[in-house]
């Protein structure tokens, strides 16, 4: 028994990257799941803001990511600029991270084309202004001073979508989807919007709950889970719907390694 | 010493005072004042992005010149960087001809290279994470032992395969797992981050104090 639990600490961390590379891979080749996720208040809260916005009402979204969190944030993306478009609103889309600002044009480009929205008349897209700080304070004073043209080229001033906004008091209603700094918290500190929410990768969503509580977020869209969360209420089977699975297969295998190297961990501590 | 040291000094001072005072003064003009040293703001950090380039070019030339182990990685850095500068000129910003195709260079680039990378390294943690999981997450003592339960229900909670595990093993508990999840973040982990960002925030503010009166000097390169 002692020399089992002795060789199973010592397990050559090989094995564990092949059990990963199984467990992600085994939804591939089961097929899915089909295991629901219970929706959450905090996404709740987010769909029902949404929900709550009459037609043609602006709805800022920021999204402040790059690739590296793609399968986390740009569901999530996709599955709020969706609900959005479902609602007729007027979507404001920037971004604070360069390398993220091609993929945030894609979302909004791609799910606008879904919808039959056109550009300049339905939604705008910003793009990436540097100094992410000062460009919250800048749109907290005036927009089209701080984006004088958007991520295109066009200018700001005159553009239908933006009727009737000059500053983020104008905005009944923004969601910013971070994967870091810049991001949720820089917004909560220097920007000015009348209600916010938030959407973070899962690695920091436990960070943005005292603003939730505080009532400086109206909720907060956690990780892939929050993502699958809100398709869920969009009754609409996306990305992140699928990506659970995955999650799932890998989180219990992790939860199984806790256990097995606790197990032997005690098992050979006991003996001696 | 009166241009390297005095002049930055003054100008933090009197800024620092000014955009303190600002703040709590709603007048047109204090608002102008703002809007305006934010356009400055905006455009330094502009620049500075040209420094950071600048700096990071610097920094891998002196590993290639210098032979240092890892050297080709730095070269990797300028292919990169070289690279795509080369295809942006070359391309002129204008449209892939071709059926199907809406990008310029630089978005093939960034479609089918960064973004490509980017994931595949990010995607690298999950392993990595296992692995350090299973060696480190051990219930030594009581603390740590706190820290495992925490995170395992944690993690139970956040996937349907464990909310699914939950109620088939536990489910005569009335909390369900993604409740118990919910109240292990609103409550002792709020409690936590919240004193976090109060002793963040008062660090701030006493940093800020440092700077405007001279005592941080840091920022002047004093010190190194």
């Amino acid at each position: 028994m002692r020399k089992l639990a002795e060789k199973i600490l010592s397990m050559d961390r090989r094995a564990i990257y092949l059990l990963m590379a199984s467990a992600a891979l085994l939804p591939f080749l089961t097929g899915p799941l089909g295991l629901p996720s219970r929706v959450s208040p905090e996404v709740k809260a987010v769909y029902d803001r949404i929900e709550s916005l009459p037609e043609g009402s602006p709805f800022l979204i920021s999204m402040d990511f790059d690739p590296a969190s793609k399968p986390e944030l740009y569901p999530m993306a996709e599955a709020l600029v969706r609900h959005a478009f479902r609602k007729n609103l007027r979507v404001i889309g920037m971004n604070l991270w360069v390398t993220g600002s091609g993929m945030a044009e894609k979302i909004l480009s791609d799910v606008a084309e879904e919808y039959g929205k056109k550009y300049g008349r339905d939604y705008v897209y910003l793009g990436w202004a540097p100094g992410a700080t000062n460009v919250i304070l800048g749109l907290g004073q005036d927009i089209y001073k701080t984006y004088p043209r958007d991520y295109y080229g066009n200018e700001t001033s005159g553009m239908p979508v933006l009727e009737g906004v000059r500053t983020l008091k104008d905005i009944p209603f923004m969601v910013d989807l971070a994967a870091g700094d810049p991001g949720i918290e820089t917004w909560v500190v220097y920007g000015k919007a009348k209600s916010m929410a938030g959407g973070c990768t899962a690695v920091i969503a436990p960070g943005m709950y005292a603003f939730l509580n505080s009532g400086q977020l109206v909720g907060l869209i956690g990780g892939m889970r929050g993502a699958a969360e809100y398709e869920a209420l969009l009754k609409e089977m996306g990305k992140a719907t699928v990506g659970m699975d995955i999650q799932s297969t890998t989180h219990v295998l992790i939860l199984g390694l806790i256990l097995l190297s606790n197990f032997a961990f005690f098992a050979t501590r006991r003996r001696r | 010493m009166f241009l390297r040291q005095y002049v930055p000094m003054a100008i933090a001072f009197v800024m620092g005072v000014v955009f303190a005072v600002q703040y709590y003064v709603p007048h047109p003009a204090s608002e102008e004042l703002l809007t305006t040293v934010n356009d400055w703001l905006i455009v330094v950090s502009g620049f500075s992005m040209v420094l950071g380039l600048a700096s990071l070019m610097g920094s891998h030339w002196a590993k290639v010149r210098r032979g240092v182990p890892g050297w080709g990685y730095s070269l990797v850095v300028f292919l990169g960087i070289l690279g795509t500068l080369a295809v942006g000129i070359a391309s002129k910003g204008k449209m892939f001809a071709g059926e199907g195709l809406t990008l310029t260079a630089l978005g093939w680039v960034y479609d089918n290279m960064l973004v490509p990378l980017q994931g595949t390294v990010f995607s690298l943690l999950a392993f990595f994470m296992a692995s350090a999981t299973f060696r480190t997450f051990r219930a030594r003592n009581l603390e740590a032992g706190l820290l495992l339960t925490a995170a395992f229900l944690v993690m139970l909670g956040h996937v349907p395969l464990g909310e699914y595990i939950w109620d088939k093993v536990l489910g005569f508990l009335p909390p369900k797992a993604d409740q118990v999840m919910g109240w292990i973040m609103n409550v002792p982990n709020m409690a936590a981050k919240r004193g976090i960002l109060l002793g963040v925030g008062l660090g701030m503010i006493a940093t800020s104090l440092k700077i405007i009166f001279g005592i941080e000097r840091a920022y002047m390169g004093e010190g190194e």
